[in-house]
């Protein structure tokens, strides 16, 4: 009778939502002066434990009681940049361990981002990120742009539109790194049709990263017949030369080469990097001039374009080669730019800097959460940023031999 | 001889336009009647088809609408400390209330692309060329504080970046544009101008973006007013 009534009870709590039973929060932080890899083991229990969104991974979370438990709630805009991340660094850290658990993380991570693609309804439309859930979030009116949907193909679920030139160049390369290091032959298959139905799309809208509603997206312009910044310029020959490796099919390398020809998307990104005034510089951008240079320079095999190309690299290490490490990406710089050149570049500072690395801070603000009848709540609750930049770092470090496993 | 003529003809017609000329009102500029090109056939489908449009005569707002200016129409308007000559960022009806009570209104598409490129056709209101230099950073600047401080033909600042600028217009198809679009009708209104924080492609003349008149989320609106020639 008692356990009747204890499962009874345990019934109620978990339908009405007031049990912990979702509370599989993971709270074990490392010690700023644990080892690397200790630190680094700690931060991927946080993240798979508290980021994970069916495979995708969030950006930052808000735990309750102005989250949720399921779905998570936090900002989503960024999501395919930590995701891409995530997958990046399981693809490294399976080419290093051939452990079928690693790779069986990196396939979650993949199938996640072919939801965002399913969740949209639109063959190579891919969304920012996405919540099962019917009603729309408090979140989705003041966390960014709305521009979330109620998904037409999935149902119970909603999805943040308007796709950025960033969040290209996270899908390139963490699907590129995935398709190289990682995926088995049919995986290799499914991120290669992912990316031919992407890239495919971008090109019939004339290199434009278009919405749902046709128009171009706030930031999805690579376009050749407008202005556009020559940052964009270098992450659309990454896309184009990414997706032309992944699928062998001619288009994408015809496009690539009429971009160089005709519109001289060579030339244009040899000003990536933005040096002068200093103020404007911005290592945001540098990001994703890093991911693209990466996996451009490997692939490309023209000695007149890879001369262009270094150039451009040149420009950035101008900057990066006294650059502050106040940002988990920032060491990445460097070592991308060591992977590339092998120059010895390997200071004491740098390699302290690699050492150092670290996630983030669980900390606790107030959120002004919209209520329907109108004005807002002001709720107290805890959150967390990302650590999968820290993570991607350490087992691309691995992989290239630039991290000691005893550090 | 003759060429002395032709030069005092050209000086009597320059000083007849000039007196024909309205004095605008303080902080406003002088866009005279007539036709100019707008829209554009390389931009989004709604920007089609380029046409040749009219509008009266009209005087607009040199600059957008700042917070210290917001703030005199209404006090408990809050702004940054300090921000009191960046533009004020505000719903579509607070701007138009705003114009309401300066004794002017929110200009149409037609006045507001008019001002921005002239009748020229051009892409941006300097020309056709693009640099960071001719636009302020999103709020961050203060209105006309861009580095070239570039002038539209009309002498408007700020047309292409700083905040996004809110239009009288419901948000509707060109005449003869067949392309389907749900958010056309009379739920979003159009605004202009773009935003710095946003794609440089979207501060283009043409450039047209839609937008709940209540429900503006993140994106940074403001507005400038027109005010009728008498």
């Amino acid at each position: 009778m008692l356990l009747r009534a204890l499962l009874l009870l345990f019934m109620f709590f978990y339908l009405t939502g007031g049990t912990d039973s979702w509370g599989q929060k993971v709270n074990k932080f490392p010690k700023k002066t644990d080892p690397l890899h200790v630190k680094v083991e700690l931060f991927d229990q946080l993240m798979r434990g508290n980021h994970w969104n069916e495979g995708a991974i969030m950006q930052h979370v808000i735990f309750p009681p102005a989250g949720l438990e399921r779905p998570i709630v936090g900002s989503q805009a960024d999501c395919l940049d930590p995701t891409s991340e995530m997958l990046a660094a399981y693809s490294h850290k399976y080419a290093l361990t051939k452990d079928p658990k690693d790779r069986d993380i990196a396939n979650q991570i993949f199938e996640a981002v072919l939801k965002l693609e399913k969740v949209t309804g639109v063959p190579g439309l891919v969304a920012r990120s996405f919540n099962q859930t019917d009603e729309p979030l408090w979140h989705e009116e003041v966390l960014w742009y709305h521009e979330w949907h109620k998904s037409t193909s999935l149902s119970g679920y909603r999805w943040l539109g308007d796709l950025s030139s960033d969040k290209f160049t996270s899908i390139c390369y963490g699907i590129g790194t995935f398709w190289e290091l990682c995926a088995d032959d049919d995986y290799k298959l499914k991120a290669a049709g992912l990316l031919d139905r992407f890239m495919g799309r971008v090109i019939d809208d004339n290199f434009k990263l278009t919405d749902l509603d046709g128009k171009m997206t706030m930031w999805g312009n690579f376009c050749p017949d407008l202005p556009h910044q020559p940052l964009n310029s270098l992450k659309m020959l990454m896309g184009l030369k990414v997706a032309h490796r992944l699928t062998g099919k001619e288009r994408y390398n015809a496009a690539y080469h009429m971009l160089i020809d005709r519109y001289h998307y060579d030339d244009e990104q040899l000003k990536a990097k933005m040096l002068f005034p200093a103020e404007w510089r911005n290592v945001g951008d540098d990001y994703h001039a890093a991911r693209s240079l990466y996996m451009l320079m490997r692939y490309e095999k023209d000695r007149n374009l890879l001369n262009k190309y270094r150039m451009s690299l040149n420009r950035h290490w101008e900057d990066w080669k006294t650059i502050d490490f106040d940002w988990e990406s920032n060491i990445w710089f460097i070592m991308v730019y060591g992977v590339l050149t092998g120059e010895d570049i390997w200071t004491e500072e740098r390699k302290k800097a690699i050492k150092d690395m670290w996630g983030f801070e669980r900390q606790t603000r107030e959120f002004k959460i919209p209520m329907k009848g109108g004005g807002t709540k002001t709720v107290k609750s805890e959150e967390e940023g990302t650590a999968a930049a820290m993570i991607r770092n350490y087992w691309f470090g691995r992989y290239y031999g630039l991290i000691d496993p005893k550090w | 001889m003759k060429k002395y003529i032709y030069a005092l003809y050209i000086s009597l017609a320059v000083a007849q336009s000039a007196l024909a000329q309205p004095t605008p009102p303080k902080g406003m500029v002088y866009v005279p009647a007539g036709a100019f090109i707008m829209g554009s056939h390389y931009g989004d489908p709604d920007e089609r088809p380029q046409q040749m449009a009219m509008t009266n005569a009209f005087f607009i707002d040199k600059y957008e609408v700042s917070n210290a200016e917001y703030a005199q129409f209404d006090p408990e308007f809050k702004f940054p400390a300090g921000k009191e000559n960046n533009a004020a960022i505000v719903t579509w009806h607070q701007a138009t209330a705003y114009a309401k009570w300066a004794k002017k209104r929110l200009p149409t598409e037609k006045e507001w692309e008019k001002a921005a490129r002239g009748t020229d056709g051009r892409v941006f209101p300097w020309g056709n060329y693009y640099d960071e230099s001719f636009v302020v950073w999103d709020q961050k600047t203060s209105r006309g504080g861009s580095i070239a401080k570039p002038e539209s033909p009309y002498g408007c600042f700020d047309m292409a970046g700083s905040v996004w600028e809110w239009t009288a217009d419901w948000y509707k198809p060109y005449p003869d544009n067949d392309t389907p679009m749900e958010q056309y009708g009379e739920t979003y209104k159009v605004m202009r101008g773009g935003s710095n924080f946003n794609d440089q492609a979207l501060t283009r003349t043409s450039h047209r973006y839609y937008l709940h008149p209540e429900k503006i989320s993140r994106y940074n609106v403001g507005f400038r007013c027109v005010k009728d020639v008498e």
